[in-house]
């Protein structure tokens, strides 16, 4: 029940901190190039930056040309632990000039959630596109895995946040 | 109240540590539960199925068109790959304790995974080549895969449904726990709202009973002082303001000492104080109630009754005095000592009085009795006589009833004179019931004596014994009529010398009602007085006797009934006599002629008046009378014969009566007479001559038939009472005594009077001639001879002024004040003249 609450204040939190960066992000996303290597994540909807085609196609060298952030964690899925890196959430949604509220993102096998942009905080979501500093392959939950430093925030670890983890993710659209 | 706070405080200790613990226990649980991929196990096992299948469909396409695009396939290949690691590496089912269920799955799915994950990343031709045998192996993992992810699912149900149990447990036991320690809670303030109650009322309890504390000592009448150990007032009510005039402001914090104690007690007080603090030895405090001396604020002194109390107080040891102002209390008590004390005046005063009236009464009664007597001895008519009879018998009673009253003053008055004599019991009673036969015959009344036993002889006073005896007896006489009267004696018990003896005079009378029994022993008190007139008397008969009987420590009482008789008995602690030869037998009826036998009788006296009034008492007693003139003739006389009586004046010329006394006492015929000192001084028997002399008793002047009487009749020693009958020296400043003259008409006929009065006269003419012609030349020795004659004749003549005057003039002679003697001469000639006339008036008057 508690840790209901705790979750509750930190998303709300975040929403505010959110709302905060949408105003500066546009002058930032602008500036982004045409991809030049395969696109491995493609944004659309309400955004204010685009770079091919109405949508914001990221490959490996856009992604890393965002702010870049790391965590180490297990995961239920996996054996071990990785540290996966990558671009939060929060900061492409900055990066792309994002106006919406909600955020649906849709995997390789079509596999698709949605979620509160406010839900975007400062320690997750990860949309980490390295494992172990390798870009990760479709067999290994690649191109991008949207995860949860869940060994440093015990609060991730709920069902919730298990079925938001959506790997193979290549599209993520922003809605009203 | 006590055990049951602590059993639930207790109880909601364990209650909320119970929740604790389950608290915990519940946050766990349910962070697993949340922690749990439980719903994603389904939607992984299902999604690992549409993968497989979907990889079938796929394999199977590119196994039905040769040439097609193998990119599908491989896409979902890698899809399944992806979900299959998933499954094979995540750690899901370990956490669900699944891992073995699935452990053969994940084998089967390891194999295909690696054998064909190497065909998909080879050639195409290759991977068609192998596409049956892909889509054969698909199909196989397919079906395995179907039956294990029932089989996970169902036991994961299984799994899910104990864990939800085991929460539900959980929640269970929290609810219970909460219940209980809301249950316990509520006791707990349901307690401590009784426990508030409780202690409200104890408040208003402890108010209550400090104000009607307060309102006590406020009201007090008494004052209150409370002080500590310091000796300062703490407390002060309002009656002590009242008292001692402070104001309790005034009063609060000063020391006692300076406040209530007067100055010259305050150093005791200190001492007493600093002596308690330091031995804790109590004087005072706790010691009741004591009377001191208190001061009020105006400095006045005052007694008061205090009493001090200490107790333990919040700050010590503090003492609350009780103090009384006892002024008017005192004031009181003094009045009332006084109010007493006047009474007890006037009761004495009344006592007094009634004794000298008695005794007044007497006097003149016992004229009236000697001229009956006189009378009685001329002819008289038988009318006479009877009036004579009845005129005596009534003076006889009168003065019985005066000599009662006489009687009941002297008891009262002090210490009642007793004989110490040898007497014999039977002959006393015997005696007494003989003279009061006469009486007892005149009503029919027969008496008899009854000795029961042995008596002794016995040593006591057999004067008051006997008036006590004929009492009693003269009592069943007056009340019985032909009936028997019985006077019993014995010996009740014998201790050594200690006899106790009792008397009882038992009659066949009308008896005395039980409840008159207790009160007929008071004075004046009469069961019947109609009878009691009839018959006459005092009714102070029985209480004389008590108070004689109480006098020798002995006790009188009756036992009776009514109209059957009465027993009226005495009882008396005795010594036996241990010489029985001397015993005698003394006369006790008073007034009563006595069985005068004729003695001898030599009368030394040089004072020729006292002679002849001696000789003719004498003679008209029926003795013999030889006459001696002075010391030197008595002793004479007294050695050539034997007399039976010796009366000796004491005051003589040449040879006082002392030293006569003792001559004759040493030889010759009346060596061992009664000799019977006669003299004007009281109580000669104080005299240490009295005893060397060898007198045996003494006659005081003037000289009364009756004492002559008495002391002539075997009594051995004078009875000092009787010997006062002349009634002159009880201060009264009569010019004659009327009693000496009823006494000299008594004895002597007109004749021998005259001849009496000449003598007298002649002899007080010579007297008061010495005195005018030798007063300037004689010694006061001399002086005081010639009047101590004069002294002696008038009182023997009734001259009572007259005699006192002389004796008056002879003490200061004795004195050497012979001015004395001139400066009175004048007085004294006028008193002889007025005496003389007097007594020619007295006598030759008198139709004797």
């Amino acid at each position: 029940m508690m840790q209901t609450i705790r979750t509750f204040r930190a998303t709300w939190l975040g929403a505010c901190l959110a709302g905060a960066l949408l105003v500066s992000g546009p002058a930032l996303a602008e500036t982004l190039p045409a991809p030049q290597a395969e696109v491995i994540l493609t944004v659309s909807g309400a955004i204010g930056t685009t770079n091919a085609d109405g949508v914001l196609a990221l490959d490996a060298d856009l992604m890393a040309s965002l702010p870049q952030h790391s965590f180490t964690t297990a995961t239920i899925w996996t054996e071990g632990t990785a540290t996966y890196s990558g671009v939060l959430l929060r900061d492409l949604l900055a990066a792309a000039g994002a106006t919406g509220a909600t955020v649906k993102l849709t995997a390789l096998n079509d596999y698709q959630i949605s979620m509160p942009a406010a839900d975007a905080l400062a320690d997750g979501p990860l949309l980490a596109f390295l494992a172990d500093g390798q870009p990760m392959s479709t067999r290994d939950k690649g191109p991008v895995w949207l995860i949860y430093p869940f060994d440093d925030v015990a609060a991730f670890r709920t069902e919730q946040t298990y079925a938001r983890s959506i790997w193979q993710l290549n599209r993520i659209e922003i809605t009203d | 109240m006590r055990w049951l706070r602590n059993a639930m405080v207790g109880l909601t200790a364990l209650a909320f540590v119970a929740i604790v613990v389950l608290a915990v226990q519940l946050r766990s649980e349910l962070q697993k539960l949340q922690e749990e991929p439980v719903d994603s196990l389904h939607w992984n096992v299902t999604q690992l199925e549409l993968d497989v299948v979907r990889l079938e469909a796929a394999a199977t396409l590119a196994l039905a068109v040769p040439g097609a695009d193998l990119a599908d396939l491989r896409k979902r290949f890698d899809l399944f790959y992806s979900r299959a690691e998933t499954v094979v590496k995540g750690t899901m089912f370990l956490r669900l304790g699944l891992s073995n269920t699935v452990a053969p799955l994940k084998a089967r799915m390891r194999t295909f995974l690696d054998e064909t994950a190497a065909l998909i990343d080879g050639e195409d031709r290759a991977l068609r080549a192998a596409l049956p045998q892909i889509v054969a192996d698909v199909g196989a993992l397919r079906t395995d895969l179907r039956a294990t992810a029932i089989q996970v699912i169902d036991i994961n149900a299984g799994l899910q449904d104990a864990r939800r149990a085991s929460l539900s447990d959980v929640i269970q036991k929290i609810a219970g726990a909460s219940v209980a320690l809301i249950t316990l809670l509520l006791g707990l303030l349901g307690l401590v709202v009784a426990l508030n109650l409780q202690a409200d009322r104890r408040a208003y309890e402890v108010q209550r009973i400090t104000s009607r504390l307060a309102a006590t000592v406020g009201t007090s009448l008494d004052a209150v002082v409370v002080a500590g150990m310091d000796g300062c007032v703490i407390d002060f009510n309002a009656a002590a303001e009242t008292i001692f005039g402070y104001t309790r402001a005034e009063a609060i914090g000063q020391p006692l000492g300076t406040l209530i104690i007067p100055p010259r007690h305050r150093a005791a007080h200190d001492a007493g104080m600093e002596r308690m603090k330091a031995t804790g030895v109590r004087h005072v405090v706790d010691a009741g109630r004591i009377k001191i001396t208190a001061i009020r604020k105006s400095g006045e002194e005052f007694p008061v009754e205090l009493s001090i109390a200490s107790n333990d107080g919040p700050e010590g040891m503090i003492f609350i005095a009780y103090l009384r102002d006892i002024s008017d209390a005192r004031k009181a008590e003094a009045a009332l000592v006084a109010a007493r004390d006047e009474a007890q005046a006037a009761e004495r005063t009344k006592t007094s009085f009634i004794a000298v009236m008695s005794h007044e009464m007497r006097t003149p009664l016992n004229g009236v009795i000697g001229a009956l007597d006189v009378l009685g001895r001329t002819p008289l008519e038988p009318k006479q006589e009877r009036f004579l009879t009845l005129a005596r018998s009534s003076a006889k009673q009168l003065l019985r009833h005066v000599n009662d009253v006489l009687d009941i003053s002297r008891v009262d008055a002090g210490p009642v004179g007793l004989l110490a004599d040898r007497f014999d019991m039977p002959a006393l009673l015997t005696t007494l019931v003989d003279t009061l036969r006469p009486a007892a015959a005149q009503k029919n009344n027969h008496v008899e004596v009854r000795i029961l036993g042995e008596f002794p002889p016995l040593q006591g006073d057999p004067f008051r014994i006997g008036q006590i005896v004929q009492n009693f007896l003269s009592n069943a006489i007056k009340f019985t009529d032909g009936g028997q009267i019985t006077v019993e004696a014995e010996v009740q018990r014998t201790t050594g010398l200690e006899v106790e003896v009792e008397v009882r005079v038992i009659d066949t009378g009308i008896g005395i009602a039980e409840a008159d029994q207790s009160r007929i022993f008071e004075d004046f008190v009469m069961v019947d007085p109609t009878f009691g007139r009839s018959v006459g008397g005092t009714g102070l008969g029985l209480a004389i006797s008590r108070r004689l009987a109480r006098a020798m420590s002995g006790e009188v009482g009756v036992e009776s009934a009514a109209g059957e008789g009465s027993c009226f008995w005495l009882r008396l602690p005795l010594q036996s006599a241990a010489d029985p030869a001397q015993v005698a037998v003394p006369d006790t009826a008073q007034g009563k002629p006595l069985a005068a036998q004729a003695l001898d009788v030599l009368v030394v006296e040089d004072n020729e008046t006292n002679r002849i009034v001696l000789e003719e008492m004498l003679h008209h007693l029926g003795h013999r009378v030889t006459l001696a003139v002075d010391g030197g003739d008595g002793v004479e006389k007294a050695r050539a014969r034997r007399y039976d009586v010796i009366l000796m004046d004491l005051s003589m010329p040449l040879m006082d009566g002392w030293t006569a006394a003792t001559v004759i006492r040493q030889g010759g015929a009346s060596q061992h007479s009664r000799i019977l000192a006669v003299t004007a001084h009281v109580r000669p028997d104080r005299m240490d001559r009295f005893e060397e002399s060898g007198m045996d008793g003494w006659l005081t002047k003037p000289l009364s038939i009756r004492s002559l009487t008495e002391a002539l009749n075997a009594v051995p020693h004078g009875t000092p009472a009787e010997h006062r009958a002349g009634g002159t020296q009880d201060g009264s400043d009569a010019l004659l005594d009327a009693d000496r003259l009823n006494d000299l008409r008594r004895i002597a006929d007109k004749d021998g009077l005259q001849r009496l009065l000449q003598k007298f006269h002649a002899n007080m003419e010579n007297i008061l001639a010495t005195i005018d012609a030798d007063a300037e030349t004689a010694s006061a020795e001399e002086l005081a001879a010639v009047l101590h004659t004069g002294v002696g004749a008038s009182a023997v003549v009734g001259a009572s002024r007259l005699s006192r005057e002389l004796a008056r003039l002879e003490a200061a002679c004795r004195a050497g004040d012979t001015k004395a003697l001139q400066a009175a001469r004048k007085g004294l000639g006028s008193t002889w003249l007025e005496t003389w006339a007097a007594l020619r008036a007295a006598f030759w008057d008198t139709p004797t």
